[in-house]
Formats: C-alpha cells, structure tokens, sequence
C-alpha cells in the first residue's frame, strides 16, 4: 500500500506531469503518422530518456505506447490508414462510418472504448503483476530458462508471416546477444577485434535500425500513396443507444485483450484482430461489420489498447516482453540499470507503482487528447513523407550515437536498417528478432547456471514440474497450430456433410 | 506494389544466404579461446553460439526445403536509390556526421520528388542544425569532431 501511494506522489511531481502531458501528445502524434507506430517511436525517444531519472524515462515510454496504440485509430478512421498495424480492423468500420457523415461518432467510439480497455487492462496489470513476481520467487535458473524458451516459442506466431521464419528471425536476435565478452569465461565472442563490440551489441541502435531505418527505406517504395481525408463536421460523443449495443462488446475485447498481452511477445495487432472477430461473431447484426458497425471500432479498439497494460505483465513481472514495444521499454529499463523480474517489486515497488499509475492517467488523458484533438492530428498525416522521412533519419542516427557517443553504435543502426529492409522484403518480420536480442542473454545465462546447478546434467531440467510445464508450453505454442490445423482439417469434410 | 514470385532464384536467396553465414559465423565460433573445465561453469564459450547456429541453419533448410513458393515484392527504384543514398551517408559521416546527415536529408528530400528549396533548405540544415544544438545544450552530447562540428567546438 506504502508503494502505491509513493508510487502514485512520485506522479505528482510537475515535472513527470508536464512529461507525460507531452509524450501523450507525442504519442498521439506517432501513432497518428503511417509509418511510425508504439515500438518505432519509442525505439527513436529511447536516447532521449538515457539523461533522466528512471522513473520519468519508463513513464516516457510506456506514455507513448499507450497513446500511440490509441492514436493509429484516428487515421483508419479519417483517412482508412491506420497509424499502427494494431488499428488495421478499425479501418473496416470505421472508415465507412466516417464516409456516410459520422466520423465523429467513430472517433468518439474508439476513444471511450480505448480508453476503457486501456483501464480495465491497467487495473488486471496492478492485481496480476505482483501476484506473478511473487510466484517467480520459487523461480531457479531452470525454470527462468525454461519460461524464455516459451517467450521465444511465441514469437512463432508474430504477425502474418511464417512461424518458422520468426523462429529463425528469433534465433538470429539471440545470436546476436551472444556477440561481446561472454560474461561467463570472458573469452571474446565475434567481436573481430573491435574493442567497441566487446560490451556486446547495443538494443538501442538495433532497435532504431529495425524499427526507424529499414521503414524509411520501406516508405520508399510507397511514395506514391494518396491520402484523402474525410470531413469532420464535429466530434460526437456516442449516444445512450451506441452504449447499449456496445458494452459487452468492450468489456469482452478488453478481457481479450489483456489476456493476449500478457501472454510473451503477443502485442495489440493480434489482440485487435481477435477482439474484432469475436464482436463480430458474438453480434446480433454481423452483417453490419464491414459497413460501419460500431461494434466493430468498440471491439478492435477496446482490445488493442487492453492489451497495453496486459504485454506490461510479464515484461515487469518477468523480464520477458508481452509485445514489440514492451521490448523496447524493456530495453529501457535495462539501459537505466533496472532488472525486471521478482526483486523489482520488493526493491523498487514505488517504481513499479509509478509506471501504472502513469497508464492510468494516460489512458484518461489520451480520451480528452483523442477526442478534441483528433481534427488536428489527422492533419499531420499529410506532412509530406519527403520531409517526415529525413528528419526522422536524422533523429534515428543522432539517437543511435548519442546513448554511448560512439559511432559504432551509427553503423550498427545503418546495417540493422538494411539487414531489416531485407528480412521484410523476403518474409522474414523484424520483431522477434529484436525480442530475441533482448532474450538472448538472458537465456544463455540461465542455461549456464542451470548447468551448473544440475552439474551438466541438462536433461535432468525435465524432472522439475515448473521447467517441464514451461516446455509443454513451448512444444503446444510451437506444435499447437499445426495439430490443431491438421485435426480440424481431417473433421472437415465430416462437418460439412452434416454427419 | 510489383512482386516476383515463384520456385526462381528469389526462394533461395534467403535460406542460402542464412546457411551461407552461419556456416562463416559457426567457423568463427571454433576459432573462440576454450577455457579449462574448472572456469567454465557448465559450458565452453562456444557451445551456446554453436548451439543456436544449428539451430538457424536447420530451419534455413526447412524453409528451403519446404516453402517452395515465395513472394519478394520487387525493389522499388526509390528504395534502391535511398539505400545507395543510406551509402553516401556512411563515407560522408567519415568526414562530418552533421555534413553527412545534411546531405542524406536533402538527397533524400529531392530524390523522393520535393524540389521545393525551402524543404531541402529544412530538412538539409534547419532540422540537422536545430537537432545538433538540442543535443550538444540540453544533453550535453559531444558529437564527434569534423569539418563542421569544429567550427562549434573550436
């Protein structure tokens, strides 16, 4: 209780207010833009928190994963972009509800359900997250390998590509952390004698590069893009009758969502899909979706925005991300000297407690900010990608060499925006690459002591329940699909035949 | 957006590149120091790398083996130039990397079709200059020193 209060003084602070006033703004403006989204702006403001305290820089950060997931709605509605992938099936309705004159009504139906979904999902991330650190007490190094292994198992199912692609885009991120002075023996790993690499690769410069270079040279290829906005007489909050029809709706995509944020590395795109398509199944009227049915933005936004607070769980409880942009946050948190996990909740609760109570008011925030703002941050999307594109460069490299002020770090985030453009165009998504660079050392780590402690033995892992339940996990995520494909697809023909 | 498609070169590409470097980077791994068995706690410091290395390169031939079509969108002229551009940007940071970062925003402006002098003019020196002051004032970052940076630091 002592935490939350100080947790929640410690916001109080005009300071860390006026930050979050502007990353909300900030954020809203990133999620606004197509192109950038949560993880690419928070990758490129990283830099930008490395000279603050610890708790402003994370508040920062997680103030602009919230609005910026809020924020891509704004763009799907007016203009059918959506700012973030997580608002791709906000597009589906609510660019025809903006078509037919009710922009306004749209928008304000994505901000109430965002905003809700947002606080139901801070509210389970309170009650969940400490009861996790503290069932991760009983945790050895066995068990903490055993659950990162799941955490990159998940990364399977990342985004649209193929599963095994992200296996491997995964595996390359951890082969990446295993770049540098191997913290076990000390000997030398792929450093080719360059003294800059043997504190191993930075997450920072990766992180840019991936996320901020490789777009650039991705919006390349879609310069000839044109947007057309749809007018907006005024912003109309939605009526008694929109909340009658709409409130299971979100309180269903806001449970769905937290859930598909807590599990590792599932972020907000997965849960908007799955939070659409349940209101799309659960409604009287399914015919309405795809037409303008405000199900539909209830059910995707509600979902996306819960899934903020949900990908928070496991990243503080654990120190394995919940989504992309959680990755980035944990990278922050690692840069600032933090480690996440059990001992962050005993040793600095007013920290952690600080970081929700933030999310809290963000969510608030961005409904007042989305709501009467959204007119004007509409209009930023026809900044010109000529000018955005540069200036973002120019943030990308300045950010990448001003966190250790080493130009090694510039060239890493060069190569990793070419690397990156080239994974995208073959396939290959850039995310579980990035997570499993975050992963990596951890999982080496853990390998290494849980060695030692079972004196090389390493198949005896096995005989702990809490290990073996975790690689049950794996095998289900990684196998799961496919069984699970293959059995319906054999029942099929059954089904259909009506016998 | 053009994309090429098929059992063509474009599906080897990839998987041959990967199983192409990790053969390299699992070379490389052998070459590591090897540590006497009382400091290495549970593993020589090239195992776990060996490890995920075979890894990459049994499901590099998975995907080769398995995923006989592929979709490469084409390369867009556009991002060809910009990445040749990106190259520019690396040789000219040799030299300056606020003079590097000028000229890369202003190629790229004109390149991406704005030829408006007051965008160059924003992108090429406004935006870099106003990024510079921000930086070296308000976080105290010394930028390393070049033909345009002395004319700052002295």
């Amino acid at each position: 209780m002592d935490a939350a209060l100080s947790g929640l003084l410690a916001l109080a602070d005009p300071y860390i207010l006026a930050l979050i006033v502007i990353a909300t703004l900030g954020g809203v403006l990133i999620g606004a833009l197509p192109g950038l989204n949560a993880t690419t702006g928070a990758a490129l403001l990283l830099p930008f928190t490395i000279t603050m305290d610890p708790i402003p820089a994370i508040v920062v950060l997680t103030t602009i994963y919230c609005s910026a997931t809020f924020a891509g709605a704004i763009t799907a509605i007016l203009i059918n972009t959506p700012g973030t992938s997580a608002s791709a099936t906000t597009c589906l309705d609510g660019y025809p509800l903006a078509q037919r004159g009710e922009a306004g009504r749209a928008l304000g139906m994505a901000a109430v359900s965002s905003t809700i979904g947002g606080i139901i999902s801070v509210i389970a991330l309170m009650l969940a997250a400490p009861m996790l650190a503290r069932a991760a007490y009983n945790f050895a190094p066995p068990e903490y390998f055993a659950l990162t292994v799941f955490g990159l198992s998940m990364l399977a199912s990342i985004g649209d590509g193929s599963p095994v692609k992200n296996i491997l885009s995964g595996a390359f991120g951890v082969l990446l952390a295993t770049v540098g002075v191997d913290l076990l023996t000390s000997v030398e790993r792929f450093t080719f004698g360059y003294n800059e690499l043997s504190e191993g690769i930075g997450f920072v410069p990766v992180m840019i590069g991936v996320f901020g270079i490789s777009e650039l040279l991705v919006q390349a290829g879609g310069l000839d893009t044109v947007r057309k906005q749809v007018s907006m007489k005024s912003i109309k909050l939605p009526g008694r009758a929109d909340y009658v029809k709409v409130w299971r709706t979100i309180l269903r995509s806001s449970g769905i969502g937290t859930f598909i944020g807590i599990l590792p590395a599932e972020g907000a795109t997965v849960a908007s899909m799955i939070g659409y398509n349940e209101a799309k199944r659960w409604s009287k009227t399914p015919e309405e979706f795809g037409n303008g049915a405000i199900e539909g933005i209830a059910g995707s936004e509600a979902a996306n925005n819960a899934a903020t607070g949900g990908a928070m769980v496991p990243t503080l409880a654990l120190g394995i991300p919940g989504s992309p942009t959680a990755a980035v946050i944990l990278a922050g948190m690692m840069v600032h000297g933090l480690r996440p996990g059990p001992s962050l909740f005993t040793e600095q609760a007013d920290f952690v407690y600080a970081i929700f109570w933030s999310m809290m008011l963000v969510n608030v925030l961005f409904f007042f900010v989305g709501l009467y703002g959204a007119k004007l941050f509409a209009r930023v999307t026809f900044i010109p990608t000529q000018i955005l594109w540069p200036t973002v460069f120019t943030f990308s490299i300045v950010g990448a060499y001003a966190l250790d002020q080493s130009m090694m770090d510039v060239w890493i985030a060069l190569a990793f925006g070419i690397i990156g453009f080239m994974m995208r165009r073959h396939g290959f998504s850039v995310v579980p690459m990035a997570i499993g660079l975050i992963l990596g050392g951890m999982l080496e780590t853990r390998l290494g002591q849980s060695m030692v402690m079972l004196d090389e033995q390493w198949w005896l892992m096995v005989t702990r329940p809490l290990t073996l339940f975790f690689f049950v996990l794996t095998a289900l995520a990684l196998f799961g699909p496919m069984i699970w494909g293959r059995f319906f697809k054999q029942r099929a023909p059954i089904d259909s035949t009506g016998e | 957006m053009t994309k090429s498609s098929g059992r063509g070169p474009a599906r080897w590409v990839a998987p041959v590149t990967i199983i192409g470097i990790s053969l390299l980077a699992f070379w490389q791994s052998t070459q590591f120091e090897r540590v006497p068995p009382i400091l290495k706690r549970g593993m020589q410091p090239s195992d776990f790398p060996q490890l995920v290395l075979l890894l990459i390169i049994a499901l590099a031939l998975y995907v080769l083996v398995k995923e006989k079509r592929v979709t490469v969108e084409k390369l867009h002229p556009k991002a060809l130039s910009s990445a040749g551009l990106l190259i520019a940007f690396a040789l000219l940071a040799e030299v300056d990397l606020f003079l590097g970062l000028g000229v890369f925003s202003a190629a790229l402006c004109l390149s991406w079709g704005d030829r408006r002098p007051g965008a160059i003019l924003f992108v090429g020196l406004v935006v870099p200059m106003l990024i510079f002051f921000f930086f070296d004032t308000v976080f105290d970052i010394r930028f390393p020193r070049g033909l345009l940076t002395n004319l700052w630091y002295g």
